[in-house]
């Protein structure tokens, strides 16, 4: 057990830098495109299409905020909270593509709409979402960790960058 | 000495706090103008052939009733677009000069900045009758996905090679008059739902997605028993 505790942090750093990497690329590859991003949220044929645009445009900005804040490792458990969130969001929202016979390119990392039949990607781009969700759940239950400017507030120099 | 420099641990919420409203408040600031900017301006300049009503796609031989109607969504830039108009676009131009349909282009440009400044381009072609030559001309010769091939002094050289030499044009492509019209087309067809390019409607109804993009002989089909 301590042999975790001294783990821990450095497992932490891991977790946050790979969430927060994904994340920040994810809307960071969107963001030039936005036209291609708010195709990528209707192909999903799951929302109005109004809020599909809206959600389009807005996603990106979000997953570069959240990104930016985990790499920072401010806000670290709220921030893998909303991280969480999103994969969970998009599990289900690629889970019903795929039991609904839609044939589209999840838009993960740009990209995205309908694709030809059999080029889909669906167990892959959930597979992936899940490691991910399983990473936010880990910096849920143990925000300390190594590098980040959020410190331990019973240890005055827990994670200081030395 | 750690202990020194942080006497009450509040500085330390401070930094975290202060770096988390730089991130979102610099985050909000990029949003907001661009969630502003994707609304349709009604004020933009628009080529006389552009149709406001029919989404403001590129309308030719509006007047005609009584006549298949053909709406064609599509981005300068995608390959699949250019196998379309390699495929059926002779087919289409026929149709047109023959006042056999109605044809109406969307130039959307969800690939990016080429894709745009190309559909300015080919909206200013349409100021001088040239649009559907200019369409053909750049699937002809289209390049990789941004490779930065199409900025706008090659879309003034390109339109040199059919005739196109007035001043008018060039001004039009280097100032970008109709990067409105841009946003507005693209904005339609977000609307419509339209997700893949090339989609082509006929009479409202989209065709089939399977066998009528890849094949002339399908797509006549389709357009004989609307």
């Amino acid at each position: 057990m301590s042999k975790f505790i001294k783990v821990q942090p450095w497992l932490g750093l891991i977790a946050r830098l790979t969430l927060g990497g994904v994340l920040f690329a994810a809307g960071y590859l969107k963001i030039g495109t936005l036209d291609k991003s708010q195709m990528a949220v209707r192909a999903y044929e799951l929302l109005p299409i109004s809020i599909a645009n809206f959600l389009g445009v807005v996603l990106p900005f979000f997953e570069i905020a959240i990104g930016l804040l985990l790499i920072l490792g401010a806000g670290t458990r709220i921030s893998a909270a909303l991280g969480g969130f999103t994969m969970v969001i998009f599990i289900i929202a690629i889970a019903q593509a795929w039991a609904r016979g839609l044939n589209i390119d999840c838009g993960c990392f740009g990209g995205g709409g309908s694709v030809a039949p059999g080029q889909t990607r669906y167990l892959q781009e959930i597979l992936r979402d899940a490691g991910l969700a399983a990473l936010a759940l880990f910096l849920i239950r143990y925000p300390l960790t190594k590098f980040a400017v959020d410190k331990d507030p019973n240890r005055s120099n827990a994670g200081d960058v030395e | 000495m750690a202990q020194a420099k942080k006497p009450n641990g509040g500085k330390d919420n401070f930094t975290r706090n202060l770096v988390i409203a730089v991130v979102v408040g610099v985050v909000l600031i990029m949003l907001v103008p661009t969630v502003l900017s994707k609304k349709s301006d009604t004020s933009a300049a628009i080529p006389s052939s552009v149709s406001v009503e029919d989404g403001y796609g590129m309308v030719f031989n509006k007047e005609l009733t009584g006549v298949p109607f053909i709406e064609i969504y599509e981005d300068f830039q995608c390959p699949a677009c250019a196998r379309f108009e390699s495929i059926s676009g002779e087919y289409i131009e026929d149709l047109i000069k023959t006042k056999k349909a109605k044809v109406a282009f969307h130039m959307l440009s969800f690939l990016g900045g080429e894709s745009q400044l190309a559909a300015n381009a080919a909206a200013c072609s349409a100021d001088q009758g040239k649009f559907i030559e200019f369409h053909k001309t750049l699937y002809a010769n289209q390049p990789a996905e941004n490779s930065g091939a199409w900025s706008t002094q090659y879309l003034t050289t390109l339109a040199l090679g059919l005739g196109i030499s007035s001043p008018d044009y060039d001004k039009c492509v280097q100032n970008q008059d109709y990067m409105g019209w841009v946003k507005n087309v693209a904005e339609e067809g977000a609307k419509r739902n339209v997700n893949s390019t090339p989609t082509v409607f006929i009479n409202g109804k989209e065709i089939d997605r399977n066998k009528a993009y890849n094949s002339l002989g399908e797509f006549m089909l389709a357009v004989e028993k609307a």
